[in-house]
């Protein structure tokens, strides 16, 4: 295996690849886009209930409830309340009469008008009905006659909700180099097809120089990429040792799959046909961190899985070696599996 | 130009064409897509609460949860399932009742509930469950509720559900993906195997090849545009008008491939620029998507013309006095595009000729 050999074929697919300006630039340019829709995407989540108020007299119950999940902002009218509602200032506009305390001690019901604006979804609605009714329950002092205890399951994440932007960080982070499988896969599956691959090999290169040399094409260009985008969009913040070494390792999966994929395929096409369903396949268990509970525990068979929740865990919850090294492990044993599997596929295409 | 010789190319597009990987992708991925973002917007992006429920006895609370239409209620077989389905985060809370609970509750006794709490649930979706569940726990234990609630609605807007916002995104991928890329890549794999060269020396003019590659586009287009709006029960009430804007939004679409097929070199070349600009394609109906963004900002895109009479016709019920704007500005933009693809030919039947 010829170290200067290797070099010289690394910085020719590399040259190669950037020297076709238009590639490049689109390159350069798609990365861009997935920056630019990070930071449209929401920085922040909004946990509470937007709710105005017109009272009179004001409950002490509602006091009590502020901050826990609601926002109530007093207001000095009932046509101020309506406009803020109108204006989507408030979710709901609750009006309370001026004798609701008296009402309320004398056992007598207590009308509320409470406005809502015509978009407002029903569940909102009634959530906010919900919401009054049990207020008043309370104020009137019925309590209830359940002891119930509550648990949280997970880091509490009250008050530091992880924003949309940061939940789909490890999608668009494990999307960028998924594409580089199909990119990596192309560039062997040309090489086959041109026949190029084969007149290499009756140079000075071997095999395993040759294998090595796409690999490190493979890896630098889906590792470049996607630390390009994570080091834009801040997501080295937390824990960016571990964050780096998980990129590095899902570049190397990824370099193991293309190898597997170019030497399926006969012509760009068909390494397409294959790649896509892989490409689909790989990106589920980035549904599982978008929208937490629609995937089940089949998804860990799925190599990126380690790769998504590693990034997820470390980047969004600052988590340590402590508690990801395992994904670590099983990330690198499939790295070892694929590569392997990869070359000897290649291998058998190319003798 | 020859009706004929472009009823030959297009038998033979059909014909091999088929065969081709992106003929299928383009049949398979918008119905998959279709499915999966029904599945995604239709039932993930509702802001209902998520309430689980394992109830070890028979309590009237167990129905009231699963029948509620104001959150997504689901009852568990057992205690670990619902405290496994809270850890995964497929619920925002999940109650445990015990096996005599209304029992209890109607003899004045004060029963024991457990509750988990998802972390990463938001407050005012815990609050709003507890409120419900205390609610409900009343009803049954026979409290009279201390307040009337008299509500008004105020303004003209009106809440579009999930199922209506996704409609011009899975629209919009059915018509898109195969009249762009069926054409394009026909286009280019005949340049780059230099049958179009071969092409060129026959009696068929470039304008014969580009019509009938074209063709193709617009006939598994509109195909997969009506398939699509069927499977999601969204033809609305002028079906032919629908089709006729179907086809026209094909038109566009295979005309744009076309172009794309025409100035491209190599089919790397054409998935990289579809890499980085296919999201263009798809901006409008991300618009749709969040109702928060102006609506102004769809008109920008080129692609907006195509979906919004859709959308116009099949949701809301419009003629065509309804879209003729959209409709007119459309044609504009077909005329605009084969204008361009006509300076292109010349260049390609010069560069094939001297080839």
């Amino acid at each position: 295996m010829s170290w200067p050999i290797i070099r010289a074929l690394v910085a020719k697919d590399l040259t190669l690849f950037f020297r076709n300006r238009f590639f490049a630039f689109i390159s350069v340019l798609g990365i861009v886009f997935y920056i630019g829709i990070y930071f449209f995407m929401p920085s922040s989540v909004d946990e509470a209930l937007d709710i105005g108020l017109y009272a009179p007299v004001l409950p002490p119950i509602f006091e009590q409830v502020q901050g826990e999940g609601l926002s109530i902002e007093l207001v000095d009218s009932v046509e101020t309340l309506e406009e803020g509602v109108t204006e989507g200032c408030y979710l709901a506009g609750i009006a309370l009469p001026p004798d609701i305390m008296e009402k309320l001690a004398t056992g007598s019901k207590v009308t509320v008008d409470v406005y809502f604006a015509a978009d407002t979804p029903q569940e909102l609605k009634d959530a906010v009905t919900s919401l009054i009714e049990e207020l008043a329950y309370m104020q009137s002092g019925q309590m209830l006659a359940v002891d119930i205890s509550e648990e949280i399951i997970g880091p509490d994440m009250l008050g530091r909700q992880i924003p949309p932007r940061d939940r789909i960080l490890p999608f668009f982070a494990i999307f960028i180099i998924l594409t580089e499988t199909l990119g990596l896969s192309s560039l062997i599956s040309e090489e086959i097809e041109s026949r190029t691959a084969q007149a290499l090999l009756i140079t000075p290169m071997t095999i395993k120089g040759l294998f090595l040399a796409k690999g490190i094409t493979g890896v630098s260009l889906a590792f470049g990429q996607a630390l390009l985008f994570m080091l834009a969009t801040g997501g080295l913040n937390q824990q960016p040792l571990i964050i780096l070494l998980t990129l590095l390792l899902a570049s190397l999966l990824v370099t193991g799959i293309g190898f597997l994929l170019g030497s399926a395929g006969k012509d760009l096409m068909s390494v397409m046909a294959w790649g896509l369903p892989a490409m689909i396949i790989l990106a589920v268990p980035a549904f599982g961190v978008m929208f937490p509970g629609t995937v089940s525990d089949w998804v860990k068979v799925i190599p990126s899985y380690y790769l998504v929740d590693t990034v997820h865990l470390s980047a969004n919850f600052g988590l340590g070696w402590g508690d990801v090294w395992q994904n670590l492990l099983i990330l690198l044993g499939f790295d070892i599996a694929f590569f392997g599997l990869g070359i000897i596929a290649l291998r058998r295409k190319l003798t | 130009m020859s009706l004929r010789r472009v009823g030959i190319l297009l038998g033979k597009e059909f014909r091999y064409g088929s065969k081709s990987f992106i003929f299928i992708i383009a049949i398979i991925m918008p119905l998959v897509l279709s499915l999966v973002l029904t599945l995604v917007f239709g039932n993930l992006f509702s802001e209902k609460p998520r309430l689980g429920v394992s109830d070890e006895g028979d309590s009237r609370i167990t129905n009231l949860i699963t029948e509620s239409d104001s959150m997504v209620g689901r009852e568990y077989d057992s205690p670990e399932k619902l405290r496994k389905a809270v850890e995964d985060g497929a619920l925002d809370m999940g109650i445990v009742l015990p096996s005599d609970f209304d029992s209890l509750l109607e003899q004045g006794q004060i029963p024991e509930i457990t509750a988990y709490v998802w972390g990463e649930s938001l407050a005012k979706q815990r609050i709003v469950l507890r409120a419900t569940i205390d609610n409900m726990i009343r009803d049954v234990a026979g409290q009279e509720v201390p307040v009337e609630i008299v509500t008004t609605t105020l303004g003209d807007d009106e809440s579009i559900p999930w199922d209506d916002r996704i409609l011009p995104i899975i629209v919009l991928m059915a018509i898109v993906f195969g009249g762009i890329m069926v054409p394009a890549t026909s286009l280019v794999d005949e340049k780059q195997k230099r049958t179009l060269s071969a092409l060129a020396i026959t009696p068929a003019s470039l304008a014969e090849i580009f019509l009938s590659k074209g063709l193709v586009g617009v006939v598994i287009s509109t195909f997969m545009g009506v398939l699509i709006l069927v499977l999601n029960q969204a033809f609305g009430a002028q079906p032919l008008l629908l089709v006729g804007m179907l086809a026209l939004g094909a038109v566009m679409a295979s005309a744009f491939g076309i172009m794309l097929g025409a100035f491209i070199k190599d089919i790397t070349s054409l998935f990289a620029i579809n890499k980085a600009i296919g999201i263009l394609y798809y901006a409008p109906a991300f618009v749709y998507l969040f109702p928060d963004i102006p609506q102004w900002v769809g008109r920008i895109f080129p692609t907006y013309y195509i979906v919004q009479p859709v959308v116009e016709i099949s949701q809301q019920g419009g003629t065509w006095s309804d879209v003729a704007p959209e409709a007119f500005i459309l044609i504009g933009l077909i005329l605009v595009v084969i204008g361009i693809i006509g300076a292109l030919a010349r260049r390609t039947a010069q560069r094939e000729a001297l080839a």
